[in-house]
């Protein structure tokens, strides 16, 4: 009987042992997803290699034991993380970039911006991709991050009127629909912006994001720009309580292809997907009235143009809201999606040098570029570009410039 | 190391003792299985902890608030306010709605597949059974928005809301009209009747086959007819397992999220009505915890999940009381 308590005892006390073991420094820490720590792994080998080459290259900088360079022609790994409306551009540059550098490997995740800024910070990756600006607490934590806009994205309003292919709407008029305010097809205001079109007498679904996203965010921000009421009651983010919800006449979907099916499959509805997604899958949008006055329709003719309308709007941390923009051709929802590197603390240099590369070849060369506007999206104006690259070269790796 | 706790012996001290003990195995077996039940245990109380400690933020802001359905229903990043409440209505109004429909229908199928159907017949049947169970939910999602939506979910909502939906105490659980593309929680809950079905029926069908066959023929010799018998003498004596199974279904209902997801609608708003689209935990947690860069938002669904294993557990003992008495109350007879 003893024995056996004694037995009991001693279980408990290893299974204790292994577990909190296990457990480590993660007790009970769930956040938003962290990468996988394949990035880690890669890490922590590229670091081994640079102690090795330090002792013989005798860098002399204090407080830094692991840092040096990597032999120049080694291959390079660097691992991203975050945002996922860019992704399909992000992959496809990474593609091609390849046969630019083919010693640099680049594995991006497309794991949200939350957890690409979370990953940038926990220093699970080298850069990190994030629709969404980091806060003035991210900042203080760590003045070095630095965000590049790498790239702008349009969101488009599509719709379900059977017989109606066509259809044209003003920002007050879309707010006041996702307000709940104006409830059917047939409502004046949107008469009056389609003298021709014969629109039914029929409550209008309103679908929207489920999940919090970057699109989301783009499309309220045009909301909140243009409706005053929108912007107090309701606000901007990547998920905000839909008043159309509390009616009963909204319905949320899951990513692009959620909100897409939501308004295909719903006769009478209205939605918002990316240009991209829109794009790719010929779901008819709408036309809308943008700050001058124009009816536009969202290409890459009117992208460009609401790029270039605030290509002064950079403030000094290089981050800028597009949506409304004044151009004449400028189609008004639109928003960059950046990447997050650091400016000061990089310690492997070889990496932050084709860090570096990349970023550059992404936002300058042509044919990124191209692929770019093919993939619906539209890549950053010259004026842009400069900035940029100006921020580039201030980036340092243990206190020296890395770009020349 | 630790082994070295075992108590000395008076012949040939601790060392051979040990030695002895550890001769055959025996010590070492039990040791691994007991680690292994441990562990389960220890695993349990490691989330249940986790989500705990990682769901304060939220636990001191909003307090019972959080959960009470007379509380400002609000779910609003925004501002971060959260009121979890039409997602808790959500999972529960679909998994008892789905339980509902979901039990006779199994029930039926492993009384047939037990004591009915003939022997060929019950093998294709049994297969077939057992392939639904592991058709993958994000199947059933697509053809659920695809076909079962708007073929079988919008007809029978609009039966629901003009019947139903025109009783007084009843419309404010049938107020349609439900939407054109059939995302609502009564299309939520007759997908998870389908994905449950297979499960109940499956344990059930064990259950009934395991009865001795000495009791069946005891009734049937006392003139009891074949319905009789299924209904006074199986169903009573495997009611315990029965019951199991139930349980068993009412869990993957209560958990299940790509499907529910894809179908639901996912609106916090929408009201009591179940032709309404509506929420449930487990999808608000997949939907928004990627994005969710506020603290307060995910601490909030943190929060969401304790709710949910909380549920779940409470569930679970009620599931385990239930069993208890009604084992009581067979052997007191």
């Amino acid at each position: 009987m003893k024995r056996k308590l004694w037995f009991v005892l001693a279980l408990l006390v290893i299974t204790a042992t292994v577990l909190s073991a296990c457990g480590g420094n993660s007790a009970g820490n769930i956040k938003p997803p962290a990468p996988a720590a394949t990035s880690n792994t890669a890490n922590n080998n590229t670091a081994n290699n640079n102690t090795a080459n330090n002792n013989t290259a005798n860098n002399n900088n204090a407080g830094s034991s692991s840092a040096g360079n990597s032999s120049a022609n080694g291959p390079i790994v660097l691992n991203g993380a975050g945002a996922t409306f860019p992704l399909p551009v992000y992959t496809e540059w990474i593609q091609m970039y390849k046969s630019v550098a083919p010693n640099v490997t680049i594995n991006y995740q497309g794991i949200g911006s939350g957890g690409g800024q979370k990953a940038i910070f926990d220093g699970t990756v080298d850069f990190a991709g994030s629709d969404s600006l980091l806060s003035e607490e991210q900042y203080k934590k760590m003045p070095d991050l630095q965000m590049l806009p790498m790239l702008a994205g349009a969101v488009v309003p599509i719709f379900n009127i059977p017989n109606v292919d066509s259809l044209v709407l003003d920002g007050p008029t879309l707010a006041a629909i996702y307000l709940g305010k104006i409830t059917k097809w047939n409502d004046p205001a949107i008469a009056k912006l389609n003298p021709n079109v014969s629109l039914p007498d029929e409550a209008i679904t309103v679908a929207h994001r489920s999940d919090g996203s970057g699109t989301t965010e783009i499309f309220t921000s045009y909301l909140g720009a243009v409706s005053q009421e929108w912007k107090d009651k309701v606000g901007i983010g990547k998920a905000v309580e839909w008043p159309v919800d509390n009616m009963g006449q909204g319905v949320g979907g899951k990513g692009n292809p959620g909100v897409a099916q939501a308004v295909q499959s719903t006769p009478y509805s209205i939605g918002y997907v990316e240009l991209a997604y829109a794009k790719s899958n010929h779901i008819p949008a709408a036309k809308l009235v943008n700050a001058a006055g124009n009816v536009v329709e969202a290409n890459a003719e009117t992208m460009q143009d609401a790029m270039a309308a605030f290509a002064d709007a950079f403030d000094e941390r290089l981050t800028a809201k597009i949506v409304n923009a004044p151009g004449k051709k400028s189609w008004p929802i639109m928003g960059y999606t950046y990447l997050i590197i650091h400016m000061k603390d990089n310690k492997d240099c070889a990496k932050t040098k084709a860090l570096l590369n990349f970023i550059k070849w992404a936002i300058t060369s042509p044919e990124a570029a191209k692929k770019a506007a093919e993939l619906g999206y539209a890549a950053l104006p010259q004026a842009v570009q400069q900035k940029v690259l100006a921020k580039l070269q201030q980036v340092e790796c243990n206190g020296q410039k890395v770009m020349p | 190391m630790r082994k070295a706790s075992t108590p000395p012996q008076t012949d040939g001290g601790w060392r051979a003792a040990l030695t002895r003990r550890l001769e055959h195995g025996d010590l070492i077996w039990r040791f691994a299985l007991s680690l292994a039940a441990i562990a389960t245990v220890a695993l349990i109380i490691w989330i249940a902890w986790s989500i705990w400690v990682d769901s304060a933020p939220s636990r001191q802001a909003f307090g019972l608030k959080f959960i009470s359905p007379w509380a400002k229903q609000s779910w609003n990043p925004v501002l971060d306010k959260f009121n979890a409440w039409p997602a808790i209505y959500g999972s529960l109004v679909t998994a008892f709605l789905a339980l509902l429909i979901a039990v006779p229908f199994s029930l039926a199928i492993a009384i047939f597949l037990s004591e009915l159907a003939p022997p060929r017949l019950r093998g294709v049947l049994n297969y077939m059974v057992e392939m639904l169970a592991a058709v993958p939910s994000v199947v059933y999602g697509l053809w659920g928005i695809y076909v079962f939506l708007p073929l079988v979910v919008v007809p029978l909502g609009n039966l629901l809301a003009a019947t139903l939906g025109k009783v007084p105490a009843l419309a404010i659980f049938f107020r349609g009209p439900i939407p054109a593309s059939g995302l609502s929680r009564l299309g939520a809950a007759l997908i998870l009747v389908i994905m449950i079905t297979p499960t109940i029926t499956a344990v059930s069908r064990d259950v009934l086959l395991a009865i001795p066959r000495s009791q069946r023929e005891a009734s049937l010799a006392l003139g009891a007819t074949q319905w009789e018998t299924v209904w006074k003498v199986l169903i009573p004596y495997g009611l315990s397992g029965i019951l199991g199974a139930v349980i068993l279904g009412l869990g993957r209902a209560i958990g299940e999220t790509m499907a529910v997801t894809m179908v639901i609608g996912n609106t916090t708003g929408g009201g009591y009505s179940i032709l309404r689209p509506g929420y449930t935990m487990a999808s608000i947690i997949a939907n928004e915890f990627a994005e969710a860069v506020s603290d307060m938002h995910a601490s909030a669904l943190i929060e969401i999940g304790v709710v949910l294993f909380a549920i779940t557990l409470l569930l679970n003992a009620f599931a385990r009381w239930l069993v208890w008495r009604v084992n009581r109350r067979t052997v007191g007879r």
